[in-house]
């Protein structure tokens, strides 16, 4: 299998504060990855990384063998752990957007799943509880046939009915070519859909393994495991 | 991809602009038509219409100036920067779309406040008075430049595009740089413009003596004179452009390498 994600010797630090710490990391194509770890843990700074959000102090990180840039950016899907979209804009025009800009943007499957969420397209973002602006924000990620998928706590703000319709749609979205890195400290909801873990904590990788490895070998389920490795 | 940008940049100001464009020219209209109807004096009405007329027009252009930093600030250095730094585009297209945007509607804003004049003061005949009072003009400056004429008023015309870009990259330049640090990032950018400026006016002030171009030989007594003259007016016209050209392309690089090698957005 070839490698999507590689990490090498990344740091990244805020002013005095370590953020991220000589993170040596590969994650191969096909597979739904649950990125764990508590809050600050460097989750989110190690995704924006890979969007060139953030500029590493030291290190690379690289997708597909490449530095994240135009051409990354056109396999990439990002959902962002804050809302980031016009409020004055509709949601049928923030999708003419993505179609402009992104070729594997698919609208007809945009539509369907807003349709299945009851969101109607006319509705500006400004009307629209920070929920059902989650939900819109996940609809536009999940639209694209990217190959590398990084959703950064996309069930956090929404309601359960909603979060099992989400991951249904994150396993019918996935295919043998892509990859779905998901950041969450819920692990219990998303603990049937990941094929592997890394757990990340105070900006250092402590595990990485297969989510049969953790069952099979240790008898345990990953949020067991993971309240037993983040134990306050 | 420029275009894309282009297009979403202008809805997405358009929306602010055309409203202030439609009302300022209503009011002017409602202005005038009130002062029609009523007697020649000036009475209440009139004065709060124009009144009004005056706060938009002030709008209008206050607006311009809040619009272009707001773009580039909101757009690109905060919250809704994690959307347009994950668009496949590159960095200097976006700084290309925020600033021929921006450019364009001071420009339109000018245009419009001109328009809207015209309708709250000219009166019947004016326009023919203008023309009769421009003609002699143009053919004076005709005279006076010659041939010249077309070459001096097309480098106006780009030196005065060009001093509003430069100036514009200079606040995008400033708030990159006030991006730079990690805390008090707007009061950072006013620091960075105040600190750029001063440097600009320093290296200006330099670059300006440099060329050996022949000195004015005192103020022009006459035509003949002043002709004489215009190849060395003419020399200075094109080093200014250069110097603009040379500032613009400064704040430009210095903007787009922040954007493309050191983003931390928070």
């Amino acid at each position: 299998m070839s490698v999507i994600l590689e990490c090498n010797g990344l740091t990244k630090t805020f002013g005095s504060k370590t953020a991220l710490s000589d993170i040596n990391l590969k994650i191969e194509l096909g597979q739904i990855v649950g990125l764990l770890g508590p809050n600050g843990s460097g989750k989110s700074t190690l995704i924006k990384l890979a969007n060139k959000l953030l500029t590493p102090t030291r290190g690379n990180i690289l997708i597909g063998g490449q530095e994240p840039g135009i051409e990354t950016k056109k396999i990439v899907s990002y959902l962002p752990e804050r809302t980031y979209l016009n409020d004055w804009m509709r949601v049928h025009q923030i999708i003419e957007l993505f179609t402009d800009f992104y070729q594997d943007f698919k609208p007809e499957k945009a539509y369907d799943m807003l349709k299945n969420l009851n969101i109607n397209a006319d509705d500006r973002l400004k009307t629209m509880s920070k929920g059902t602006k989650e939900k819109v924000q996940l609809i536009l990620v999940m639209s694209r046939e990217a190959e590398l998928y990084f959703l950064d706590e996309p069930i956090g703000g929404v309601d359960p009915a909603a979060r099992d319709y989400i991951l249904k749609t994150i396993i019918s979205n996935y295919n043998e070519k892509a990859t779905v890195i998901i950041s969450t400290h819920l692990i219990a909801d998303i603990e049937n859909i990941l094929d592997s873990v890394v757990f990340i904590n105070q900006g250092q990788i402590v595990l990485t393994s297969t989510v049969d490895e953790i069952r099979d070998e240790k008898g345990k389920s990953v949020d067991d495991l993971f309240r037993e490795v983040f134990k306050c | 991809m420029l275009s894309k940008l282009l297009k979403y940049e202008i809805k997405a100001t358009g929306r602010v602009f055309l409203p202030l464009f439609l009302a300022l020219l209503a009011f002017a209209g409602i202005t005038r038509l009130i002062a029609l109807i009523g007697q020649q004096q000036w009475d209440t009405p009139v004065a709060i219409s124009l009144l009004i007329y005056g706060f938009i027009m002030v709008a209008m252009f206050v607006m311009t100036f809040v619009t272009m930093i707001q773009r580039f600030y909101r757009n690109l250095l905060a919250d809704e920067g994690y959307l347009m730094h994950t668009l496949p585009v590159k960095p200097w297209q976006h700084i290309v779309a925020k600033l021929l945007i921006s450019m364009f509607w001071i420009v339109v804003s000018g245009i419009v406040a001109f328009i809207s004049i015209l309708i709250l003061a000219l009166e019947r005949g004016d326009l023919r008075d203008i023309v009769a009072s421009v003609a002699p003009f143009l053919r004076r400056v005709l005279d006076q430049f010659g041939n010249w004429t077309y070459l001096f008023s097309l480098e106006m015309l780009i030196g005065s595009f060009l001093t509003l870009a430069s100036g514009i990259l200079l606040i995008y330049a400033s708030m990159a740089i006030g991006h730079l640090f990690r805390k008090h990032r707007m009061l950072a950018s006013f620091g960075a413009f105040i600190g750029l400026n001063t440097l600009s006016q320093i290296l200006f002030g330099i670059l300006i003596k440099i060329p050996k171009i022949a000195p004015f030989a005192g103020m022009p007594m006459n035509a003949d004179e002043f002709q004489a003259q215009l190849p060395i007016i003419q020399e200075y016209v094109i080093y200014g452009i250069a110097l603009s050209v040379l500032f613009c392309t400064i704040y430009f690089a210095v903007t787009q390498y922040i954007l493309s090698k050191r983003l931390n957005l928070e």
